[in-house]
């Protein structure tokens, strides 16, 4: 690491050791937690000085540097407002706050700062890590996409999360509800190398509240890192500059389901821009919700029907890769079995069933609610959606 | 000098006789009202002193006091004007005070001496007995309907002090039907597509089931609704007179005949004040919109956008079928048995019906869905799905079934309920269902299984129950026993309203 020190721009040259001590990780932190933060002002702040220069600097304590002075010029009261933010929020409160979540405060010459980061041209100035940060060392790949997915998205999340994971492969995802949820639960349930997790937000609140529990799981068999310091709420702006990080963390990042316009969309591009290889999953046509995994296809992204191509662009040996739960459902008789495959297709109104079937309501209830006995298809709002081994991971 | 003249006031929908005292005598000019009258009684007296002089009669220029009783009871409206003009004139000797015994008058008066119609004439007309009775000429029919003695219709006082004084006879005035058309409802067979939602109004009519549409814009979600009224059948000869007394009450116009036959349909806004919705007001009480639709239909679009004071008002009338309205000095109790009918998009944005199609967000749509309270939803023993209908049934799709045809299958399906246990099956008590709604093994075993595993709870198996029963009493032959398919398709008339917070049906 310290061979790296000279080639890095913006990098305090003042540190003697090369080595960053504790109180310097401490008051990058407390420089972070100042409100309307950027990356770019975090690096403004240090170029040149030692971050406890930086911290009087940002609280006025002495005279700001060009760059500093100008920002304060531009945005209003920003000086006042980092000045009573920095005299609550200490370095040494900070580091003590970190301490008490368990939160590793890791800067840019860090060993333990991801290698893959160093060279980022939007290169995070610290990083906030819970977990054990070994999980990135295995070969890794990326899973994201939208918030909303059918059920059949989130199943395929879940079953590339958990057979990536008995492949050995590290899983990173964004937390988020919807795709990253469902990955992040598939990986969970195989006993494979725990998943990533980059969220937007400070570790002392979970978000969505909804992930609070497979926050911590995450937390415990692998790593949630977060660019922000612990208090940091999660502001919309917040989102896409995470998924920066999430795709040059990725050697491969797979899209599942995203609209015409997702935050998945970003994280391809940053894949795409980073010479990370992007795959999406194909959806129908008709379906809004794989409007921008078919458009990314038809723009040069590989399609992934399964994980064994995962594995073969990650180099691996993908032949092993398979169906790895067991499932236990009684196979349906042959009528309903015509209904559960219309369902496979895409999800089914008890309407549009009874048309293709050429039967009455009744005879489409009737059918659905035994597939529905049987654990082969799910109703939601009026919908029939068929469900695989996954759907308890969905 | 002295008259009593009975007349009456409304107090939510009833009427309350009021005797209409008018002492004229030697004192200082003036003219009182008392007996607790509001601001628009107090008003008639301009108006009075204006008609009776510019009708041929002259102005006491004495002392009038006039007093309404009984005293201890708000009044409100200008229904007592044409009572207070007869009283003053029968008080200073310009009519003979025998001429106007056993009449009692209703009617607002003009500047010029007209009478103009005032809202309510039906029931005041019923509370005012066997009295004969001077009326408005707009009002006849709805005094008609009501009155059990003679019905006089005048155009202004001039005739009157003609008929009092002159011993003219009764003017003959022309009351043939106003012209105003019957309401029109819209037919059925207008809806294309939608076999699912047709399906929904049609139990709906058969069983009285409170009704839920859910689906995007522009999925005919209203016009599904105003077809709910043409299934059901006309009202019967007391419930015509309810209602009837209702309308004329809150000022609806009533139809030609004056009696209200068809099942009425309201739609309010979802901005609308509670006060309109319910009922009240300060003075009068009147009927709000749920007793209009009292015996019909209350359709309530973008239900969650009525305020949630609404929602919660309307759970008690759900119940009883009566709304009870008080106010500080006065109290009343309002019929209101509608059936309701209402309408939501799945999401803020509309879209979000079909798994992955929505964008909301996870708070907006727990927002959104919030706004309903889990009674109120709980209320609607069916929650139906609607979609766009598809373009090919827009542009070349066949017309569906008339809303001729459909009423024939709930007619019978109606009697056959009431002939079984005497009301609708939507009224039916959870303990009579095993003996009128018997359910075959397997229809049994989907029920236990939605119970165990799908989160179907005591009262939306009971709700489930009853809308199988109206579903079997459809069947050509009114099946007795409940079948598997008749369950599955019962359940899927009972979809959740918010996807994506908590899937499956239940509750």
């Amino acid at each position: 690491m310290n061979a790296a020190n000279d080639s890095l721009p913006g990098l305090s040259l003042n540190c003697s050791s090369g080595r960053w001590t504790d109180d310097d990780r401490r008051c990058v932190a407390a420089l972070a937690a100042l409100p309307n933060m950027t990356t770019a002002r975090l690096v403004a702040l240090q170029s040149g000085r030692s971050p406890r220069q930086a911290v009087a600097m940002a609280l006025g304590e002495i005279a700001p540097s060009k760059a500093i002075a100008a920002t304060f010029g531009r945005s209003g009261d920003l000086a006042g407002q980092w000045a009573e933010a920095g005299r609550t929020m200490t370095p040494e409160r900070m580091g003590e706050w970190c301490a008490e979540l368990s939160v590793q405060i890791l800067l840019p010459l860090d060993d333990l700062y991801p290698p893959l980061l160093i060279d980022d041209p939007k290169r995070p100035a610290v990083l906030f890590a819970h977990g054990d940060m070994a999980a990135l060392d295995r070969r890794r790949v990326g899973i994201v996409g939208t918030r909303n997915p059918t059920r059949r998205g989130g199943q395929t999340a879940a079953r590339f999360g958990r057979e990536l994971a008995d492949a050995g492969v590290a899983v990173v995802s964004g937390l988020a509800l919807g795709i990253d949820g469902a990955a992040h639960r598939g990986v969970l349930s195989s006993d494979g190398p725990g998943p990533v997790a980059i969220v937007a937000n400070g570790h002392d609140l979970p978000y969505p509240r909804r992930h609070h529990s497979l926050w911590r799981e995450v937390a415990e068999r692998g790593v949630v890192l977060s660019e922000w310091p612990p208090g940091t709420k999660p502001d919309a702006f917040r989102f896409p500059q995470r998924n920066r990080i999430l795709a040059a963390l990725s050697e491969v990042v797979v899209v599942i389901e995203s609209r015409e316009r997702g935050g998945s969309l970003i994280t391809a591009r940053e894949a795409a821009e980073r010479g990370v290889d992007v795959f999406a999953v194909p959806g129908p046509i008709d379906e809004r919700a794989c409007a921008g995994t078919n458009s990314l296809l038809a723009d040069g992204a590989a399609p992934a029907a399964d994980t064994e191509t995962l594995l073969m662009a990650l180099g691996l040996d993908g032949r092993r890769a398979g169906r790895s739960r067991y499932d236990s459902r009684l196979a349906p008789g042959d009528d309903e079995q015509q209904v559960l495959d219309l369902c496979r297709a895409g999800a089914c109104s008890l309407e549009s069933v009874a048309e293709e079937i050429g039967g009455d309501l009744r005879d489409a209830a009737l059918r659905l609610a035994r597939l529905e006995r049987g654990g082969w298809v799910v109703e939601t709002g009026g919908w029939f959606e068929a469900v695989d081994e996954f759907a308890d991971l969905a | 000098m002295f008259a009593s003249i009975p007349s009456a006031v409304i107090v939510g929908a009833q009427g309350v006789p009021v005797s209409v005292e008018v002492h004229v005598a030697k004192g200082l000019p003036g003219f009182h009202v008392v007996g607790l009258p509001d601001e628009s009684i107090r008003e008639s007296r301009d108006r009075v002193r204006a008609a009776v002089m510019s009708s041929g009669g002259s102005w006491p220029d004495i002392k009038i006091t006039v007093n309404l009783a009984p005293s201890r009871q708000r009044k409100s409206g200008s229904a007592l004007d044409l009572a207070i003009a007869v009283g003053v004139l029968a008080a200073s000797d310009q009519i003979p005070v025998d001429a106007i015994r056993g009449l009692a008058f209703l009617g607002e008066v003009g500047l010029d001496g007209s009478i103009r119609g005032v809202p309510g004439v039906a029931p005041m007309s019923g509370a005012l007995d066997d009295l004969d009775l001077v009326v408005p000429v707009q009002s006849t029919h709805e005094a008609l309907v009501v009155a059990r003695g003679r019905v006089h219709p005048v155009a202004s006082i001039r005739e009157l002090i003609g008929v009092f004084a002159d011993e003219a006879p009764w003017p003959d005035h022309d009351v043939d039907r106003p012209i105003a058309s019957l309401r029109h409802e819209p037919d059925l067979a207008d809806v294309v597509g939608q076999p699912m939602a047709r399906h929904a109004l049609e139990i709906a009519a058969a069983g009285g089931h409170h009704c839920l549409f859910v689906g995007p814009p522009g999925s005919g979600k209203t016009m599904l609704a105003a077809r709910l009224p043409g299934l059901l059948p006309s009202l019967d000869r007391e419930q015509a007179l309810e209602v009837t007394m209702i309308h004329s009450a809150a000022g609806v116009q009533l139809p030609p005949s004056g009696l209200v036959v068809r099942p009425p349909y309201r739609a309010p806004h979802h901005t609308s004040s509670s006060v309109s919705i319910v009922g009240g007001g300060s003075n009068d009480l009147r009927p709000g919109e749920i007793s209009i639709a009292h015996h019909g239909v209350l359709f309530m679009d973008e239900l969650p956008e009525f305020t949630p004071k609404v929602m919660d008002t309307i759970r008690q009338p759900l119940e009883d079928g009566t709304v009870r309205v008080a106010r500080a000095a006065l109290h009343t109790t309002i019929p209101s048995r509608f059936q309701l009918v209402a309408a939501m998009n799945p999401c803020p944005c509309g879209e979000g019906n079909r798994p992955g199609d929505c964008e909301c967000g996870s708070v907006r749509l727990s927002k959104y869905s919030g706004r309903v309270s889990g009674p109120l939803l709980d209320r609607f023993d069916l929650r139906v799905r609607v979609e766009r209908p598809a373009v090919d049934d827009l542009v070349s799709g066949q017309p569906g079934e008339s809303t001729r045809v459909v009423a024939e299958r709930v007619a019978v399906a109606r009697d056959r309920a009431t002939a079984r246990q005497g009301h609708l099956n939507s009224d039916l008590a959870a303990r009579d269902l095993d003996e009128v709604a018997p359910l075959t093994p397997a229809a049994l075993a989907v029920l236990r299984d939605e119970i165990e595993n799908r989160g179907l709870s005591g009262r939306g198996y009971h709700r489930v129950r009853r809308v199988a029963r109206t579903l079997a009493d459809l069947t050509p032959h009114g099946d007795e026993v409940i079948d598997e398919a008749t369950v599955a398709l019962a359940l899927n008339l009972r979809t959740r309203v918010v996807r994506s917070l908590d899937s499956g049906r239940a509750a």
